[in-house]
C-alpha cells in the first residue's frame, strides 16, 4: 500500500536514533556516519532490518549528511548503498509490503546566503543531486529532518519536489524556546511547510518528549496536516563532553503514549532512542484511538523568524517601499541605491508596520531581478515578513522562490486568465495571496457584484488547491471625490467578506481621498470606519500620524491591544533626550557632540542666515576636522567619532534639501569592497562613512566581492582610488589577487588596504599603494590622492 | 550569562586609560542601550567533546583525526594528554542587528560589534569555568584556551572542529574560507593536565604583538 494512503489515516512509526548506535557500535568522534555506508555495510542494514522488526513503518537510510559538500568524491555510491542497505534490512525483516524506506536529508551545515555564503540556489542543487540518487535507487519517501534554518528547509523541499515525485516529510528541531536556530517560530514553520505542500510536518530531535510537548500542543493547534513526532531519549546529560540519553524505554514509552493523544499521527524516535524504544513505543501509543488530523483554519504571513497573523486584529502594510509618485523613490532604483530602499523598509518598521509591501516596478529596470535582489537585501536586515506586489509573472515567480518565508502576493484578480498564471505559483511556493475584486468586466460599482468576484475566486483557487485562509480580498478603496457612492460601496463590501464569506479583506486605504484637500483628514477616518468594517489589513503608510493614531485607538478601544501597550508605548511621555532639542546649540557644538537631530535643527535655523555652503564651510567641516583630530589623537574613541559622522550627515541632508540637489561638489570617486572570501566588512562600512562625510562618492561593493568585479567596476567607472579591506590572514591572499589584477588591466588606479591583520609591511608585500589604519587615515589618503589640501 | 564587562566593551571600541577620552554620558547610555538591544536577540549556544591527545612529536598532536603541527599549539599544550575542544556561539541574531545599524546608525553598529565580542567571550568563560570545575574533581586542571588562527595555526583545522564536534547543530557554520557564521562564534582547545601549572593566558601568552585587541 503506498506511504500515503495510509499517512494521516492510521499509526504510523518512525525508526528511533542512528547515530547514538553507531556510535556504540564504534564509530569514532569526527567519523562520519555515511562512510559506514561503505566500510560497514552488514551494520548499517542490521540497523535498518532491527528497526523495521520492531515495528517501525518509515525507516531512514543513513543518508542524513549525505551531500556533495561532505562528499565530494563517493557521494553517489553512498546514497545508494544506503538506499540498498536499508531495503535488504527490510526484506530481511519481512516488512517489503508494508514497510517504507525514506531517503534521510539533513542539515548541509553551511548557513545560506545572505548571513552565510551559500546561494540559496546551490543550496536546493546540493539536495537535488542526493534526492535524484535516492528516488533512482527506489526511496519510498523523502524526509528531511533535524532542520534549523526556514530558508535551507525550503531549498530541501523544492529539492525534493523538483527531483522527484515522492511523498516529503519535514521535521524540525527546535529549541527550548520553540525557535529554530535561525529564529523562526513554530508559527513560522508550519505556515512555510503548508504553504510549500509537504506532506506531514513535525519535530524530531531537539529535547525529551517531555519538553517537546508544549511545542507539540502547539503545532496541533495550527497545523492541518498529520503530525510527527521524534523526540530525543530525554534531555542529554554530558558526560565528558559526549551526550548521554539515559531516559528509560518504558518511561519514553508511556510519554509518547501521552504525546500519541495531543493528537500526533506519526511517531518515532530520535538521539539515544533504539529498536527496543520504538517497540515499547508502538505497543504504548496503539491502546489509543487514532486521531484524524482536523483542518485548521489560520491565515500567517512570515518571514526567516516572524509570523504575523491576519484576522485576529488589523495589520499594517507599509507602502512606501514604491516608485510610484516618489521622485526619490525613482532615483534610488535607477542609481541601484539599495540602501536608501532598505532604509525606507527599516523606518516603515520602527513606525509600527507589520508587513513590508514591495514593489520596484519601474519601465527602464529588469523588474524581476530588482525585485530578488530587494527581497533578499530587505530579509537580511528585517524580520518584518513581505508583500510582494507586481503584476509582472516572471517577478512573481523568482521573487517567491528567493523570498524566506511564506510571503503576501499582490495581487492576482478575477480574471482567469491572471488566476491561471498565478495561482500554480502560489501553489508550488505557498503565499497568502491580495485578490482584487474586479475581473474581465473591470471595477464593479456595487458591492454584490464585487462578493460575485469574491466567490468566483474562491472557487477557482478550489480548483488549484489553494486554502480560503490564504486569500485576501482587496475590496478597492476608489476616490471618493469621482464617485460619492465609492466608499460606502467599498464599505459594505468589506462587511460583506467578513460576514458571509468569513474570509479576510485589505485596501489601498488612501486611495480615498485623491483630488481633495487635507488627505489625510479623510484618509484617517475612512481607515476607522473600515476598520469597524472588518478590514483585516490597510496598506497605508505607517510614518503618517494620523494614520497610526486611529489605528492604535481602534485597536486600544477594541481589546486588541492588550493593557494598552501599544498605545502606552506611542503616546504616554517618552523619555526626553538628554539635552533637549533646542536651537541653542550651534551647528558647530552638535557635531562634536554627535548629535544628530540637534545637527539639523541647528543646520535649518543657520539657514535663515547663511547659505549651505558657508554653513557647511565654517561651522560643518570644522567640526568634523576637530572630531577627526580628537580621534587620531586618541583623545575621543570610534563611536564618538561615528557619531559626529551621523550628525554631519544629518546636517548635510538639511543642506541638500534646501538646495534642491547635490549639496557640494563630489571631490572624488572611490569604490570600497571587502575582498573574496571575506565577510566581516563593518571596517570598511565605517570608513565609507567617513569618506562620504568629506565628500567622496563611493561606490560600495559590499563583502566576498570577486577581484573581477572590482576591476570592471574600476574600468567601467574609471576610478582612481580602490579601497580594499580584509579581516583574516587567508583573505589577505584575495585582496593580493584584487591588486595583481588591477595593475594588470587598470594600471593607474591606486589601492589602499586595510583590515584587521593589516599592517604596513604586509601592505607593501602584498603590493598596495597605502595602508590606512582607520577611517580618518583613509580620508587623508583620498585627500591626497584627489589633490585636496587638508 | 555571566554579567557583560563594560570595561571589556570600551576596549575593544579602542577606548584606553592610557589615553585621555573623555566618556560623554550619551556614548555611555548609547552602550547601554547596545547591550540591552543585543540581550533580547543572543541565543547562547555551546557544544564540547573531552578526547585523547596523542604526540606524534615534540611539535606536532593529533586528536580525533586532527594532526596540528605548531610550536606554540604545542607549547599551549605541553604536558597533556587529554584535551577539550569546544565551540561557542551567542546566536546569528547580533549579526543581523550588525547589519541593520550599519544602514540606520553606524556607532551602534560598532558597540554591537563590540558587545557582541564581549558577550561570547563571557559564554566561554562560562563553559571555561564549567569544564574546570568538572575535572579539578578528577584532580586536573586546565589550560588556557587556545583558538584555531592563534599562533599561525591555520584556519582550515575550523573544519576539523566542524567534524569532531558537529557545529552546525547549534548553528556555527563555516563560509569557504573557513569564517565562522555567526560571526561571534569561538572555538577553541583546552588542554588538561595534571600539573598544577602557573599557565599565562589570554594576551600575554599569545605572540601576535600588533594585534589591534591586544591589552596592555
Amino acid at each position: 500500500m503506498a506511504l500515503l494512503d495510509r499517512l494521516g489515516k492510521e499509526w504510523l512509526f518512525f525508526d528511533g536514533g542512528t547515530g547514538t548506535i553507531l556510535q556504540d557500535w564504534g564509530l569514532a568522534a569526527g567519523e562520519l556516519p555515511e562512510t559506514w555506508n561503505i566500510r560497514h555495510q552488514d551494520k548499517i542494514r542490521t540497523l535498518a532490518r532491527d528497526y523495521f522488526a520492531a515495528g517501525s513503518d518509515i525507516v531512514n537510510a543513513n543518508t542524513f549528511g549525505a551531500n556533495r559538500l561532505k562528499y565530494p568524491d563517493h557521494l553517489e555510491e553512498i546514497v545508494r548503498n544506503a538506499i540498498k542497505l536499508a531495503k535488504e534490512g527490510r526484506h530481511e525483516a519481512r516488512r517489503d509490503d508494508d514497510g517504507y524506506v525514506a531517503l534521510d536529508l539533513g542539515p548541509t551545515g553551511k548557513l545560506l546566503e545572505p548571513l552565510g555564503d551559500l546561494p540559496f540556489e546551490k543550496a536546493i542543487e546540493i539536495y537535488g543531486e542526493v534526492v535524484r540518487y535516492g528516488a533512482s535507487e527506489g526511496a519510498d519517501v523523502i524526509v528531511i529532518e533535524t532542520m534549523t534554518d526556514a530558508y535551507e528547509i525550503k531549498a530541501a523541499v523544492l529539492a525534493a519536489k523538483e527531483n522527484s515525485n515522492l511523498p516529503i516529510l519535514v521535521t524540525v528541531t527546535f529549541d527550548e524556546k520553540g525557535k529554530l536556530l535561525t529564529g523562526a517560530s513554530v508559527e513560522t514553520v508550519v505556515a512555510l511547510l503548508e504553504g510549500l505542500g509537504v506532506n506531514a510536518l513535525g519535530i524530531n530531535c531537539s529535547l525529551g518528549p517531555k519538553q517537546l510537548m508544549p511545542i507539540v500542543q502547539k503545532m496541533t493547534e495550527l497545523s492541518s496536516l498529520p503530525l510527527i513526532v521524534n523526540p530525543n531519549a530525554g534531555l542529554p546529560k554530558s558526560v565528558n563532553g559526549k551526550n548521554v540519553y539515559d531516559m528509560h524505554e518504558d518511561e519514553f514509552a508511556s510519554l509518547m503514549g501521552e504525546m500519541a493523544n495531543l493528537p500526533v499521527q506519526a511517531l518515532g524516535g530520535c538521539c539515544g532512542t533504539t529498536p527496543l524504544y520504538i517497540r515499547k513505543e508502538i505497543e504504548e501509543v496503539r491502546k489509543h484511538p487514532f486521531p484524524y488530523p482536523t483542518k485548521k483554519h489560520h491565515t500567517y504571513v512570515t518571514s526567516f523568524s516572524t509570523a504575523v497573523e491576519i484576522g485576529t486584529k488589523p495589520r499594517i502594510i507599509g507602502e512606501r517601499i514604491n516608485p510610484t509618485g516618489k521622485k526619490k523613490f525613482k532615483e534610488a532604483l535607477k542609481n541601484h541605491d539599495i540602501n536608501y530602499i532598505l532604509s525606507q523598509g527599516l523606518a516603515q518598521e520602527d513606525a509600527g508596520a507589520d508587513i513590508l509591501d514591495v514593489n520596484v516596478g519601474l519601465p527602464e529596470i529588469d523588474e524581476a531581478a530588482t525585485l530578488v535582489e530587494v527581497v533578499k537585501e530587505l530579509q537580511s536586515v528585517t524580520g518584518l515578513p513581505l508583500q510582494i506586489d507586481t503584476g509582472n509573472v516572471e517577478a512573481i515567480e523568482k521573487a517567491m522562490r528567493v523570498y524566506n518565508g511564506k510571503c503576501m502576493l499582490n495581487s492576482v484578480n478575477g480574471k482567469r486568465e491572471t488566476m491561471e498564471a498565478i495561482f500554480p505559483i502560489v501553489k508550488k511556493y505557498g503565499a497568502v495571496v491580495v485578490a482584487l475584486l474586479l475581473d474581465e468586466d473591470g471595477i464593479p460599482d456595487n458591492a454584490d457584484k464585487r462578493i460575485e468576484i469574491a466567490k468566483k475566486i474562491y472557487a477557482t483557487a478550489d480548483e488549484y488547491g489553494i486554502s480560503h485562509d490564504d486569500i485576501v480580498f482587496d475590496g478597492l478603496a476608489m476616490t471618493v471625490s469621482s464617485d460619492p457612492q465609492s466608499a460606502l460601496v467599498t464599505l459594505e463590501t468589506i462587511r460583506r467578506i467578513r460576514d458571509e464569506l468569513h474570509g479576510h479583506s485589505i485596501l489601498g486605504v488612501s486611495n480615498i481621498s485623491f483630488g481633495l484637500p487635507e488627505r489625510s483628514i479623510l484618509n484617517a477616518n475612512f481607515f476607522t470606519m473600515a476598520m469597524q468594517n472588518g478590514l483585516s489589513c490597510a496598506i497605508v503608510n505607517p510614518n503618517t500620524k494620523s494614520m497610526m493614531d486611529s489605528y492604535r485607538a481602534f485597536n486600544a478601544l477594541m481589546n486588541y491591544d492588550t493593557n494598552f501597550t501599544d498605545y502606552i508605548t506611542a503616546y504616554a511621555n517618552v523619555e526626553k533626550p538628554v539635552v533637549k532639542a533646542t536651537t541653542t546649540m550651534s551647528l558647530y557644538e552638535a557635531i562634536k557632540r554627535g548629535m544628530a537631530q540637534n545637527a539639523a535643527e541647528a543646520t535649518r535655523d543657520g539657514l535663515k542666515n547663511k547659505d549651505g555652503l558657508t554653513l557647511i564651510n565654517e561651522e560643518l567641516i570644522p567640526a568634523l576636522d576637530e572630531v577627526g583630530q580628537g580621534f587620531e589623537k586618541g583623545t575621543l574613541f570610534l563611536p564618538q567619532l561615528l557619531m559626529s559622522a551621523e550628525a554631519a550627515k544629518a546636517a548635510f541632508g538639511v543642506v541638500k534639501e534646501s538646495m534642491a540637489g547635490e549639496a557640494r561638489e563630489v571631490k572624488g570617486r572611490i569604490i570600497l569592497a571587502t575582498v573574496k572570501g571575506d565577510i566581516h566588512d563593518i571596517g570598511k562600512n565605517i570608513v565609507k562613512v567617513m569618506l562620504e562625510n568629506y565628500g567622496f562618492d563611493i561606490i560600495d561593493l559590499g563583502r566576498d566581492v570577486p577581484p573581477e568585479v572590482i576591476v570592471d567596476t574600476a574600468i567601467k567607472e574609471n576610478i582612481k582610488l580602490v579601497g580594499l579591506s580584509a579581516l583574516m590572514t587567508t583573505t589577505v591572499v584575495s585582496m593580493e589577487e584584487t591588486i595583481r589584477q588591477l595593475r594588470e588591466k587598470k594600471p593607474d588606479t591606486l589601492v589602499c588596504v586595510g583590515g584587521a591583520v593589516m599592517n604596513q609591511d604586509y601592505a607593501d608585500e602584498i603590493g598596495a599603494d597605502a595602508y590606512c589604519k582607520d577611517a580618518m587615515a583613509t580620508v587623508h589618503y583620498a585627500n591626497k590622492v584627489f589633490g585636496i589640501e587638508e | 550569562m555571566m554579567e557583560v564587562r563594560k570595561s571589556e566593551i570600551y576596549r575593544y571600541l579602542g577606548y584606553s586609560k592610557r589615553k585621555k577620552i573623555e566618556i560623554t554620558p550619551e556614548i555611555d547610555h548609547l552602550i547601554d542601550e547596545c547591550i540591552a538591544d543585543l540581550k533580547k536577540v543572543i541565543t547562547p549556544a555551546t557544544v564540547y567533546k573531552r578526547l585523547p591527545l596523542k604526540w606524534l612529536d615534540e611539535k606536532t598532536i593529533e586528536v580525533g583525526g586532527m594532526q596540528v603541527a605548531s610550536t606554540s599549539l604545542a607549547k599551549n599544550l605541553q604536558g597533556c594528554h587529554e584535551v577539550f575542544l569546544f565551540g561557542a556561539t551567542i546566536g546569528i541574531g547580533v549579526d543581523r542587528m550588525i547589519k541593520r545599524a550599519e544602514l540606520s546608525k553606524m556607532a551602534k553598529a560598532a558597540i554591537y560589534q563590540a558587545t557582541g565580542a564581549e558577550m561570547v567571550e563571557c559564554v566561554c568563560d562560562e563553559l571555561n569555568e564549567q569544564l574546570r570545575q568538572d575535572v579539578a574533581q578528577e584532580g586536573l586542571y586546565l589550560k588556557p584556551r587556545f583558538s584555531p588562527g592563534y599562533g599561525g595555526t591555520p584556519l582550515s583545522l575550523q573544519r576539523d572542529f566542524e567534524r569532531i564536534l558537529h557545529m552546525s547543530a547549534i548553528g556555527i557554520s563555516l563560509t569557504e574560507t573557513c569564517l565562522m557564521v555567526p560571526s561571534k562564534s569561538v572555538t577553541a582547545f583546552i588542554g588538561i593536565t595534571d600539573q598544577k601549572t602557573k599557565s599565562v593566558s589570554g594576551c600575554a601568552a599569545c605572540d601576535q604583538q600588533d594585534c589591534p585587541s591586544r591589552k596592555e
